[in-house]
């Protein structure tokens, strides 16, 4: 298999590094391609199995947008594929057709693979918790922390049905992105780390065979936090 | 002077000598209670003649302390917080304690560090003379969210006529004040004999003026260290006070200024600490003591007890250091201090607090070197806190060997996991857990007197 890690020195504010360097031990006969943002990516001329992106500075975003806007089609293209993207924190925003810098007065153009809008603002940061099943089999927590909301439809695509926490915006239960296999969440930080039934879904989805790392360790740590979540 | 703020000041007044009488510190309640009954209590009080604002992510309280310390040592009276909160209303009980009821300030000088989130709250009310920044790094993501944005909410505040003293070794804060004419900058110029940081977070990659590709000269942690672009001439700025010797063995440092050597106490060896002492000893001498003068303070100066603190019992070791939950950097360096001491048969209780109320949570470890604790001379590690199972995984994809690590749940519990052949013990604990922090310090310390007997 092969993971192309996007943009890794910018984005992984939170721990989201962990999501691409817990996939090597899970998976380590793997080939992992760190593009940086001042490089190709990998994706441009091949086919990678799975795309990881982390969460970044609205700057940064602003920049990453500008470095995948003339790929949209390449990426529309992966995605139709069957290419598994998995991106986290605010890097799904990337995808939306606008992002409205509020505080800093400034709108820019996204990707437009999801009809959605973003909010952005300096002033109000927003901090929550999310309990939801994925896919209807199994449960994923985490947590998010963001300057932003998403606005718009996105009820035929996301990533989890939040039973504790909020979706795209607080009126909505509906969290993150899903088109076909390209999954974006606003949780954020080691995410497969933190939920090993969705690491092993990942793999599996991409056509791999899981074998957690530190499996039984990984497993309580995540019990845990799922029965606290519950309380 | 406005009725509105004679009734604040008086009621803070009250409040602080009542909180004082059933023996609270009071450092932010009456600052709280002011700025609730005048919400332009800040502006309203008159400003020292000089006053100096400490911020940064990591070692404001130090450097504060020490500049304190020091210009209370060469005369001057000082109003200060730092054993209080840095934040708006901690700001106005200094500077209100300190002050007559119509608010005029006793003290000339004020030396008050700021929280760098809560600058836009307190620069739009009082203009420093001075800033001093230590750094900038990721801190609580909950609170701080990330660098660029700390550095947004400082350059929105500051005001343009203070001068600045920075940290010309980071490249984020050295870029407070863009508009601020009068800068200073100082930094590290010598061997540092510390490890490697081998996967550390930096939060600053690209160049900060083109966006091209930085490269390094050196680095001595995270993103601090000299940078120079590939694209564009930018490099790190000239510095004008620079440690250029660190001598562990007489715990002096060399400090040089336009081209002359100044031998300097070292008060603690952690470099970060040094970066604390080179901020401090340039101040001061920006200001206006002599070397010779900052010396001989330096030489009564320790860091507080409440941050770092080592006792010796019979064989035993046992250091206490205080490390910032939800602080990666800070975290990481006190892990790497702790691996770079060199003595055998270490143990480390990492006491921690990562309780998930909102959103802050676990996800901060994975920002952390643990590499350092896989180091051979440290032979146990505890994880203590809520979330010990998630700091256990951690470590061990950080490669630290799973014998060697204990978990408990209860902070409480850790001190009585410790392997009693491990004779050099570091309780590491976060801001609230000092008071289980102590109790574990006692029962090592209760241990090891009773082998003594």
């Amino acid at each position: 298999m092969t993971v192309e890690v996007l943009f890794n020195e910018v984005c992984g504010l939170f721990g989201d590094v962990f999501n691409a360097q817990y996939l090597e031990k899970c998976i380590p006969d793997s080939e992992f391609i760190y593009t940086a943002l001042c490089d190709k990516p990998y994706f441009e001329d091949n086919t990678p199995d799975i795309i990881l992106m982390g969460a970044m500075s609205e700057k940064t975003q602003r920049a990453v947008i500008k470095k995948l806007l003339p790929l949209k089609n390449r990426i529309l293209e992966l995605i139709d594929k069957g290419v598994v993207f998995f991106v986290t924190g605010n890097a799904f925003e990337v995808f939306t057709k606008e992002i409205d810098y509020v505080s800093e007065e400034i709108k820019t153009e996204g990707l437009g693979i999801f009809d959605l809008t973003v909010k952005t603002d300096y002033f109000n940061r927003y901090n929550g918790k999310v309990l939801g099943k994925f896919n209807g089999e199994f449960e994923i927590t985490g947590i998010r922390s963001q300057f932003s909301f998403v606005y718009g439809n996105n009820s035929d695509g996301y990533f989890v049905k939040s039973d504790s926490g909020i979706g795209i915006n607080p009126d909505s239960k509906f969290e993150g992105v899903r088109k076909n296999n390209f999954f974006g969440t606003h949780l954020l930080g080691p995410v497969l780390v933190q939920n090993p039934p969705l690491c092993e879904y990942i793999i599996s989805l991409a056509g791999g065979t899981p074998r957690l790392a530190f499996e039984k360790q990984a497993r309580s740590a995540y019990t845990q936090r799922l029965k606290e979540m519950k309380e | 002077m406005n009725i509105r703020f004679i009734i604040a000041m008086l009621a803070a007044k009250i409040s602080k000598f009542l909180l004082k009488l059933i023996g609270k510190n009071a450092t932010y309640l009456p600052g709280l209670i002011a700025l609730k009954l005048d919400k332009n209590f800040l502006g309203g009080l008159s400003k020292p003649e000089t006053l100096i604002c400490v911020t940064g992510t990591n070692g404001k309280t130090t450097t504060s302390n020490m500049i304190t310390d020091i210009l209370r040592d060469n005369g001057y009276s000082v109003t200060n917080n730092g054993f209080g909160s840095n934040v708006q209303a901690g700001v106005a009980t200094a500077l209100l304690a300190d002050a007559t009821l119509t608010g005029k300030p006793k003290n000339k000088v004020a030396v008050i560090e700021v929280d760098e989130r809560s600058s836009i709250l307190v620069y739009k009310y009082i203009t420093p003379d001075y800033l001093v920044a230590t750094n900038i790094t990721r801190d609580s993501m909950k609170r701080n969210a990330h660098a660029e944005f700390i550095t947004f909410i400082v350059n929105s505040a500051l005001p343009s006529t203070t001068k600045v003293f920075l940290n010309g070794d980071d490249l984020i804060s050295s870029f407070f004040g863009k508009e601020n004419t009068d800068r200073t900058y100082y930094g590290l110029d010598c061997e540092i004999p510390e490890r490697e940081e081998s996967a550390g977070v930096k939060d600053i990659v690209y160049c900060p003026i083109c966006g091209g590709k930085l490269n390094a000269d050196y680095i001595r942690y995270n993103h601090i260290g000299r940078y120079r672009c590939s694209e564009c001439d930018f490099v790190s700025p000239e510095r004008a006070y620079t440690v250029t010797a660190i001598d562990r063995e007489n715990k002096t440092v060399t400090l040089t200024h336009n081209g002359e050597n100044h031998i300097l106490p070292l008060v603690n060896d952690n470099i970060v600490n040094v970066y604390n002492l080179c901020a401090v000893s340039g101040f001061l001498h920006k200001f206006g003591l002599s070397f010779e003068q900052i010396a001989a303070s330096l030489k009564k100066t320790a860091i507080v007890k409440s941050r770092f603190d080592t006792e010796k019992i019979g064989d035993y070791s046992i250091t206490m250091q205080l490390s910032k939950g939800q602080n990666p950097i800070a975290t990481s360096r006190s892990i790497n201090y702790i691996a770079s001491i060199e003595a055998e048969s270490k143990a480390m209780l990492f006491m921690c607090d990562d309780i998930e109320e909102k959103a802050e949570s676990a996800c901060w470890i994975y920002d952390c070197d643990y590499a350092p604790l896989a180091s051979d001379n440290i032979k146990q590690v505890i994880f203590a806190g809520r979330r010990c199972k998630d700091h256990l995984l951690r470590a061990l994809l950080a490669g630290v060997d799973e014998s060697k690590i204990a978990i408990c749940e209860d902070p409480a519990d850790g001190a009585g996991l410790i392997d009693t052949s491990c004779r050099n013990v570091y309780i590491l604990y976060q801001l609230y857990l000092v008071n289980e922090a102590k109790k574990a310090k006692a029962f090592i310390e209760k241990k090891a007197r009773e082998e003594i007997k």
